[in-house]
């Protein structure tokens, strides 16, 4: 069966650029451009992904409500958020929209089908319980890379795609300083320096919630960033 | 602003001075006062003369054709001549009064009769006091001065008529010759005047006597004296209340139009930034209007600086669609089967892409620095960490500039945010790297002065122009002259460092070194304890 995206987007060439692209690599593309036309349609068949930008027409927000809406329909359904504006990176987080990732629209179309098949593939091993193969194991913290799940100390970490892309980095060469180039490549993202930063306050801030003592990753004033090693057991 | 340096080169003549200076014509009121009670008392004196001569014809009038009256000692009857000094005496006595006095001599210069004495009633005390007490005081104050201008008229205390008056009296000899006359001749002592008044008795065709009609004219010098003391007295005061009134008014207007300046001045802060003047808000005058003439310039000035300020945020914001629709078309592109050629017109058209997206990051992160600061997270950190991470990092950020770090022992610590902390570094790195010439190294100290941090870099270069020091660290304000690189600078960086140092609650500037070689760009900030 063919998956099923739906991208809501009230700019028509982007929309359509979008949908090609998706198209061609074998996905059932619905386009909608404004909200009460993407609800009404979501609300008779719910899709596999949607794609969601932020500002529709003239609702600044359109996209945030719209998503909220969503998820009162299924907790399941993979949502990537579509922004024009950086500052709302931080509105997403902020508002805990239950997005699974956010990128601003700047991507290439290559991220972007990297993101939609790796959200794919997180949602179907979600729903069988089999066994993940790929467990990366670094003392307390483990990552399960098929389903792009994180856990520390037992918790779950509840992180995006991007952000979990940005601790696998960090974490597959403990004590190594990634610098915000290597980053961006390995997330799959282009944005500058300062979203770096702030994305990995929110990482901090994630694993925090989970573990208040938690203090892994170091900043590298003026270099990047790092995971801090294991400390020998006393 | 070039304003600035002109600005503190006070006027030599301020409008306090201009004002006092003007009210000087105010003196014109006492000059004509004083021509007013000169008038006057020309007029009085006239008035005196003519009533002697009046009283002097009068008596002569009555005496003249009257032979028995004016016997001549040639008749020889002593008891004729007698009576008839008797009924003269009593002639003169009905019209003589105190201060007027009245005689009659006969041709040998033999005085027949004389009434009334030159000791005149004292002048009448001053009637019309316009300031009251006030004026009183001041009369007071300014007797000693008044002493010294005049001598006060004493009343001539003339018992007898001197002989030389008799003898010696010019106007008399006229009088017997024929013709009436008068003078004024000093009173004993010389301190009065009196005036006297001859007039001849005829008797047929032949002059048989005279008469002298005398006045002191103390009343008229006494009156004089009296209005050129309330002349002075009521200037003077109406001088200096005009003079304080025009001094307060003037201080008024110096003091507001002082204050405006000052707020005028410091309207536009050394970080760009315009407030809105307040002096004379509300005044309904001219200074009222041009207050608020300035807070509309000023007020159009800030509207600009915040369109300029935002307008990066605004083009990022809009030219983000666009250009997700252009890359979105060229992956599309890319992604069918190209024939060879067209690969190297899309690789051109990403390459542009790209540039156009670096250039949109930097307007953006300026605006993005702003959501950070509001947001306001600070913490306690070292900056000696953050400043030698940083700079060992440069080494490998910009191979072909050495930098030159030297640190203080002591820690250094500061509240605020180090990821921020190093974001400026980096810029006024690449700022001193950008404008770094020759082999010598960009030097960063990092030092503990005074209680505060103080941070510098500074590099051999190309000097700051004088007007724009003030400005550099506004937004999109750049002294680069000519593009360097393919790198887009749009005058953020220093904009940026600006925001983050008052985020640390420091001070930036820049400034040329003292030898000229370069500029250093020195940053203050309070230490947190």
């Amino acid at each position: 069966m063919r998956r099923r995206i739906a991208i809501v987007e009230d700019d028509p060439a982007i929309r359509a650029n979008y949908a090609d692209v998706l198209g061609k690599h074998g996905y059932e593309v619905a386009a909608y451009g404004d909200r009460a036309q993407a609800l009404a349609a979501l609300r008779l068949r719910l899709p596999d992904l949607v794609l969601l930008d932020i500002g529709l027409g003239d609702e600044v927000d359109g996209g945030f409500t719209l998503c909220r809406e969503l998820r009162t329909l299924s907790a399941a359904l993979p949502i990537i958020f579509l922004t024009a504006r950086d500052s709302d990176f931080d509105a997403v987080s902020g508002l805990r929209m239950g997005a699974d990732d956010y990128v601003t629209k700047n991507v290439s179309l290559p991220q972007l089908l990297a993101r939609v098949s790796a959200l794919f593939r997180r949602a179907e091993l979600g729903r069988d319980s089999a066994r993940s193969e790929e467990i990366v194991q670094r003392g307390p913290l483990k990552l399960d890379l098929n389903r792009f799940t994180v856990g520390w100390r037992g918790g779950d970490v509840d992180l995006t795609l991007t952000e979990f892309w940005m601790v696998h980095a960090l974490v597959r060469f403990p004590g190594h300083v990634k610098n915000r180039e290597q980053l961006m490549s390995e997330a799959h993202v282009v944005v500058d320096d300062s979203t770096i930063t702030s994305h990995i306050k929110r990482i901090r801030r994630k694993f925090g919630a989970v573990d208040p003592g938690f203090d892994r990753i170091d900043t590298v004033y003026g270099v990047g960033y790092r995971w801090r090693a294991d400390e020998p057991p006393t | 602003m070039a304003g600035t340096l002109t600005h503190h080169r006070l006027p030599a003549v301020g409008l306090r001075t201009k004002l006092v200076l003007a009210a000087l014509a105010l003196l014109v009121i006492p000059w004509a006062g004083y021509s007013y009670v000169k008038a006057i008392e020309r007029l009085l004196r006239e008035n005196q003369q003519q009533q002697l001569v009046a009283t002097a014809r009068g008596v002569a009038t009555a005496l003249q054709d009257r032979p028995g009256f004016m016997g001549t000692p040639a008749d020889g009857a002593a008891a004729g001549a007698r009576a008839a000094t008797d009924q003269v005496q009593l002639l003169i006595a009905g019209l003589a009064r105190p201060g007027l006095r009245i005689w009659v001599v006969d041709r040998k210069l033999w005085l027949v009769a004389v009434a009334g004495d030159l000791k005149g009633p004292l002048p009448a005390a001053p009637g019309s006091v316009t300031f009251g007490p006030l004026e009183g005081a001041v009369q007071a104050a300014l007797r000693p001065i008044y002493e010294r201008l005049y001598q006060r008229p004493a009343s001539p205390t003339e018992e007898f008529i001197p002989n030389d008056v008799v003898f010696g009296g010019p106007e008399i000899e006229r009088a017997l010759d024929g013709a009436p006359a008068w003078r004024r001749r000093p009173g004993p002592g010389g301190r009065a005047v009196i005036l006297s008044v001859a007039h001849p008795i005829w008797v047929g065709e032949s002059v048989v006597g005279a008469v002298v009609v005398e006045e002191n004219t103390d009343a008229i010098v006494s009156l004089r004296n009296r209005a050129m003391e309330q002349l002075i007295a009521v200037t003077l005061i109406a001088f200096s209340v005009a003079a304080l009134v025009l001094l307060l008014f003037a201080s008024r207007l110096t003091s507001r139009l002082r204050r405006l300046r000052d707020e005028a001045e410091n309207a536009i802060d050394s970080q760009g930034r315009v407030r809105a003047l307040v002096a004379g808000e509300h005044a309904r005058d001219e200074i009222g209007d041009l207050s608020r003439s300035f807070s509309t310039v000023l007020g159009r000035l800030a509207q600009y600086n915040d369109y300029l300020e935002n307008l990066a945020a605004r083009l990022t914001h809009e030219l983000r669609t666009p250009i997700a629709v252009v890359r979105s078309s060229l992956d599309n592109v890319r992604m069918q089967q190209m024939p060879g050629e067209l690969g190297v017109y899309v690789g051109r058209a990403e390459h542009g892409l790209n540039r156009l997206e670096t250039i949109l990051t930097r307007m953006g992160e300026a605006t993005r620095l702003e959501q950070v600061v509001r947001s306001g997270e600070r913490e306690r950190f070292d900056a000696r960490s953050v400043v030698a991470g940083c700079v060992a990092g440069y080494a490998s950020a910009y191979p072909q500039r050495r930098f030159a770090l030297k640190m203080t022992e002591e820690p250094v610590p500061l509240t605020g945010a180090p990821d921020l902390f190093a974001q400026m570094l980096d810029k006024l790195a690449a700022n001193a790297a950008d404008f770094a010439e020759g082999e010598t190294p960009i030097e960063v100290a990092l030092e503990r002065d005074s209680g505060e941090a103080l941070l510098r870099f500074s590099n051999t270069g190309p000097l700051l122009p004088a007007e724009m020091k003030d400005r550099l660290f506004e937004s999109m304000v750049s002294v680069r002259k000519e593009r360097r690189a393919a790198e887009p600078h749009l005058g953020l960086g220093l904009f940026i460092v600006r925001q983050i140092v008052e985020f640390h609650g420091g001070k930036a500037g820049a400034a040329n070194r003292p030898d000229g070689s370069g500029v250093v760009f020195e940053l203050r900030f309070p230490l947190a304890y």
